[in-house]
């Protein structure tokens, strides 16, 4: 889709800011009809501007931008609605969220689906305390919108639909395989699991971990080897924390 | 045309903010033209501050010595800590609170998408003093952003993991602003905020 000319009033989350010259900022933001898109917002950080509180992370926004080539101009921005109540760990989730779309998402590539599974993902994050089983589905649909999708419903050999109880050996380019076929570059799961991740279901705390497990080796391989931040910052987190004991199951 | 040693002193005045090309000729030209000495005693300041001023090593801001005068002031109640992102906070500050604690200045705020994680921000240092057990409070005033917010979240969590209390600087309305013009995160968060009276 061209990116010329001038778009009004097109939704929009910030996923990224950083100061740009002496009053500007440089946006990254995720559009539904646009994708990911580069902007200049000019001013943003001059003491009179009202743009700098709202060109937030997890703040819907409308925005207005002109011009051509790899950086747009903002030309307006106003709320769409009021901020999600994201605080404390959800909001490290959210840059989870961000990290990801800015790592596998190239600018100016619409992905409409994306948007949306993206805006769901906030909300349940906004309004839940459990905010595993979301950014699972989140990775499904980021997955299935780069083109990496999975199989999650058929046995790739046999394709035979997957039995709940039933053992599989995930490979992350080839699917599920009967789990006979035991290999070092691939990861054994329960069928629910994969049942649940197809259907959104969230299933029981077990599954959600290998849900966890299977989709951080998967993403492993579009990532490459350079760790995600704020995975990290999740870690680092039980180092400065004195914990009784770790918690199992963190939300990245 | 300029000779090449007026180039370099251009080039070299670039690296302050907010100057490019055309104020950094101005500025140069200034400073041979009108104020010589001027120049001599910027220069002969820049030398001694970039030589002389290192960090504290108590709570990280500008020093000249191994604390701040902050730090080493004995008056000062040493068993609370305001978290703040910048020097500049700590002078914001100081003028207009008369607040009577130390500080701890985190010189940034966690920001994943920017490589900026715990050991960046001193995490480890500020776990150090909570566990030597003098801190009775800490008090969080990093920026109302969305990372600033992570940011105290993550240490109240340090804090709180500790048993030791820690509070949160309130975000409302600006005195003299009218209700109609502020900004609807600030209202809602000013709202939610409402005390008793």
């Amino acid at each position: 889709m061209s990116t010329e000319g001038r778009i009004t009033l097109q939704q929009a989350y910030v996923l990224h800011r950083k100061p740009y010259r002496d009053t500007s900022l440089l946006v990254e933001a995720l559009t539904p009809d646009f994708g990911r898109i580069g902007l200049v917002a000019r001013g943003a950080r001059s003491r009179r501007s009202v743009l700098q509180a709202l060109l937030q992370p997890f703040q819907p926004l409308l925005l207005s931008w002109s011009g051509r080539g790899e950086l747009h101009t903002l030309n307006s921005a106003e709320a769409a609605q009021r901020a999600l109540g994201l605080g404390g760990d959800t909001l490290i989730s959210g840059f989870y969220l961000n990290e990801l779309v800015m790592r596998l998402v190239p600018r100016d590539d619409p992905h409409p689906g994306l948007f949306a599974s993206y805006c769901r993902t906030l909300e349940q994050l906004g309004s839940t305390e459990q905010s595993a089983w979301p950014l699972r589905l989140f990775e499904r649909d980021l997955l299935q919108e780069l083109g990496y999708g999975l199989q999650l419903t058929h046995d790739s050999g046999s394709s035979q639909p997957l039995l709940p109880d039933e053992r599989y050996c995930y490979h992350p380019e080839y699917g599920p395989l009967p789990a006979v076929s035991n290999t070092a570059d691939c990861l054994a799961v329960h069928g629910e699991t994969l049942l649940a991740l197809a259907t959104g279901e969230q299933p029981d705390a077990q599954y959600c971990r290998e849900a966890k497990r299977l989709m951080r080796v998967i993403l492993q391989v579009y990532l490459g080897p350079r760790p995600l931040a704020s995975r990290e910052l999740f870690k680092a987190r039980n180092t400065y924390t004195k914990r009784k004991k770790p918690t199992v199951d963190d939300e990245e | 045309m300029t000779t090449p040693v007026i180039g370099r002193l251009i080039e070299a005045l670039r690296c302050l903010p907010g100057v490019g090309p055309k104020s950094a000729q101005r500025m140069a030209y200034y400073l041979l033209e009108r104020d010589r000495q001027g120049a001599l005693s910027l220069a002969g300041a820049l030398q001694e501050a970039v030589e002389k001023v290192g960090h504290c090593s108590r709570c990280r801001t500008f020093a000249e010595g191994e604390l701040c005068p902050i730090c080493s002031n004995s008056r000062r109640d040493q068993a609370t800590i305001c978290i703040v992102e910048s020097p500049s906070d700590v002078q914001a500050l100081e003028h207009s609170t008369g607040y009577s604690g130390r500080y701890f200045v985190l010189m940034g705020h966690l920001s994943p998408l920017d490589g900026i994680g715990p050991e960046d921000i001193g995490l480890e240092l500020l776990a150090g003093q909570l566990d030597n057990g003098e801190v009775s409070e800490v008090i969080l005033a990093t920026n109302p952003t969305v990372e600033g917010e992570a940011t105290a979240h993550y240490i109240s969590e340090m804090v709180r993991s500790r048993g030791i209390r820690v509070t949160r600087i309130a975000h409302g309305v600006p005195l003299g602003g009218e209700l109609e013009y502020v900004d609807g995160g600030t209202l809602s968060h000013a709202f939610n905020g409402r005390q008793d009276m």
